[in-house]
């Protein structure tokens, strides 16, 4: 068998979008290295539990990958393998991988879900991965990681317009806020992605239509459920002026235990991730998806009805941004219409979507990997600007081979 | 020009006729009413007469009519267009109420594991689930009485003359004719096999019930013998054919069981294939 010839590594620096370079990375087979990773904290230099955690779940979803720390953690080298997803024999027992989150993580599992539901599509044999352990945060988080609702109803569903749609699931087995001093959960969840291509489908979304409906999941782990009904009153209170068809569901579910031995109990656990949170979905005509997200702090002391006029307002906010993609979908939606067919695909967006942050360093991140730059002109609407990315037909190396 | 409040409400065909005739200007909507009613001629005279929808209140205010219009004639108010007798409601209400059976069918939608589908909405399954209305109804009622009457047709032989008062009140077949009935019914849509076969029987039931068929047959041949009754000729007793060769599969032997590696010929095989022993005379015979 001959290899291909390897280049060098391609270099960055910093822990900010280190998920992401690290899933472009395995989407395009190019190694990485990634140094400086937090070199001025003293105190925990180096990589973070949730982002070595991350490249443990690169690891068990791919085969033939290598990882390289240097000794303090500041540095990665990172040479994907193929993905295989939850192969038998790869460490899947009964064709789920489990993927234990430490109890030091801050991130919510959003933070590993995106990414992997990126990489799903292009994995060889289905991905069916069970996040649990004592660091599974299923609520949204105050870093900014949306909630695993927000996750299974608004990001999910965008997979449809790219023809990957069947056997998607999201099992929520187990809820969590965030645990004591913002990090840890208790939480456990499914991801089953039964659905691989090889090469998603051209995406022409130029018209984002006007929202029909609302819908969103109220949630309380080991508190009141009365706690949802505040969040829920006051978030349609101010919804319902605007879209009539609002509905909110409300769950109520025992907070989680997670072991805590003692030494005289063993056996001992405790109680973690109380709270309550809101996520909610607003979806238009012609299926673009906005979504909003709160969660109440793990220092607690915010009333429901502030919590659930705030996620309101910021689903409103949302909705104003306008285009075919919220700023919390535009990563994966961009990021899917780079692996694509060598044709091109449009996708309009809010001016403030395209110029946030996050998108402009996934222009950058996408170009460095060899993907084609984008298009951008005005939009027929003003405030909205239409994208045009050309495909580099990656797609799914392991489907190209067998 | 003053249009008048009667020309609005739908005059007798000949009536507008005259006006028309009479009017020299005309508007666009007298024109219309024109050509309607000269369709409405044309179809009369070929088909029935028009039954035109009659409004009590309507011909009441016709009485009034020619007054109004003279009166209001002079003044320039050129009264209520059609477009602004219709109302447009615009509700602001609470929004929409699920009872609690759509609360729960969308909870399980949107609460289940998958990613929501954006395809059908809840609401939407209720709407197309209306109240059927009389006309359906009726038709509906109609398809049933049908299907009855051909059943009935189709199973009359079924019916037991002793039974038959009793089962007259549900119209269905009960007891064992209503087995027999259902196995007629299944037969129709292709069964293969009856529902009053029994699956599996022990043997010795089997052969008692074969026996005594073969009994009663022969006492029946006899005694019409005896009488001097000319039956049907009797079918070929089973033991009598030749047993047809069983289907062999592709990959067997053509002759003999293969058993353990090796192929073993029983005696009837041998002599089948050795074929007809030639006896001494024969020989004699071959030149």
């Amino acid at each position: 068998m001959t290899t291909a010839p390897t280049s060098a590594p391609l270099k960055f620096t910093g822990s900010k979008y280190l998920a992401q370079r690290l899933t472009l990375a395995t989407l395009t087979g190019r190694a990485v290295r990634i140094s400086q990773i937090r070199p001025g904290n003293h105190a925990n230099p180096g990589l973070a539990p949730h982002e070595v955690s991350f490249l443990r779940l690169l690891d068990a979803i791919t085969n033939g990958s290598q990882i390289e720390f240097s000794y303090t953690g500041t540095t990665v080298l990172y040479k994907p393998g193929l993905i295989t997803g939850s192969a038998a024999g790869y460490g899947a027992e009964g064709g789920v991988l489990q993927h234990d989150l430490p109890a030091e993580c801050e991130r919510g599992v959003s933070y590993f879900l995106l990414p992997l539901c990126l990489l799903a599509p292009f994995s060889k044999v289905p991905v069916n991965v069970r996040f649990t352990g004592p660091g599974v945060i299923t609520s949204s988080t105050e870093i900014g990681d949306v909630s695993v609702d927000t996750v299974r109803t608004a990001i999910l569903p965008l997979f449809r317009s790219f023809g990957i749609e069947r056997n998607i699931e999201l099992r929520v087995l187990q809820r969590s806020n965030t645990g004591k001093d913002g990090r840890g959960g208790g939480g456990e969840v499914q991801l089953i992605f039964g659905h691989q291509v090889r090469l998603p489908k051209t995406l022409h979304m130029l018209n984002a239509g006007r929202v029909k409906r609302v819908r969103g999941v109220a949630y309380s782990t080991g508190v009141a459920g009365a706690n949802n009904a505040r969040l829920i009153e006051t978030a349609r209170g101010l919804l319902n002026q605007f879209v009539p068809d609002t509905y909110i569901f409300s769950d109520v579910s025992a907070a989680p235990l997670i072991a805590a031995p003692e030494r005289n109990n063993p056996a001992a656990k405790k109680k973690t991730g109380l709270g309550f949170g809101l996520s909610l979905v607003a979806e238009t005509s012609s299926g673009a998806f906005y979504s909003a997200d709160i969660a109440s702090p793990p220092s607690g002391g915010e009333a429901p009805e502030e919590l659930g006029r705030k996620c309101a307002l910021q689903l409103l906010e949302a909705i104003e941004q306008g285009g075919c993609a919220s700023a919390v979908a535009a990563p994966t939606m961009l990021s899917l219409m780079a692996m694509g067919s060598e044709d091109v695909g449009r996708i309009t967006l809010g001016r403030d979507v395209v110029g946030s942050e996050g998108v402009v360093q996934l222009a950058r991140d996408l170009r460095a990997f060899g993907m084609s730059g984008w298009g951008l002109r005005e939009g027929d609407e003003e405030e909205e600007i239409v994208v045009s990315i050309v495909g580099r037909g990656v797609g799914n190396v392991g489907r190209k081979i067998v | 020009m003053a249009v008048s409040l009667g020309k609005r409400k739908r005059p007798e065909p000949k009536k507008v006729v005259a006006k028309k005739t009479a009017k020299a200007e005309k508007s666009e909507s007298d024109s219309d009413d024109d050509i309607r009613a000269r369709f409405q001629r044309a179809f009369e005279a070929r088909f029935k007469p028009l039954e035109t929808p009659k409004v009590p209140v309507r011909q009441d205010a016709s009485g009034d009519e020619s007054d109004e219009a003279e009166v209001q004639a002079d003044s320039d108010w050129s009264g209520i267009s059609d477009e602004e007798d219709a109302v447009e409601v615009v509700e602001h209400g609470p929004g929409i109420e699920l009872d609690r059976e759509e609360q729960k069918r969308e909870m399980k939608a949107f609460m289940s594991s998958k990613p929501p589908s954006s395809k059908e909405s809840i609401s939407n399954i209720f709407k197309a689930k209306s109240k059927p209305t009389e006309d359906e109804a009726g038709e509906s009622d109609n398809l049933k009485h049908d299907l009855a009457l051909q059943r009935l047709l189709k199973e009359s032989h079924l019916l037991d003359p002793t039974t038959f008062g009793t089962a007259q009140s549900t119209n269905e077949p009960s007891g064992k004719s209503r087995l027999k009935a259902l196995n007629l019914r299944l037969e129709d849509l292709g069964a293969k096999k009856g529902i009053m076969d029994q699956a599996k029987m022990p043997l010795s039931h089997l052969r008692g019930i074969k026996a005594k068929a073969i009994s009663r047959e022969s006492k029946r041949r006899k005694e019409a013998a005896e009488n001097g009754i000319i039956l049907e000729r009797a079918k070929g007793t089973m033991k009598g054919k030749p047993e047809r060769k069983r289907e062999r599969g592709v990959d067997g032997p053509g002759v003999g069981k293969f058993r353990g590696g090796t192929l073993s010929l029983s005696k009837k095989d041998v002599r089948a294939i050795e074929g007809p022993k030639k006896s001494g005379f024969g020989k004699g015979k071959r030149r």
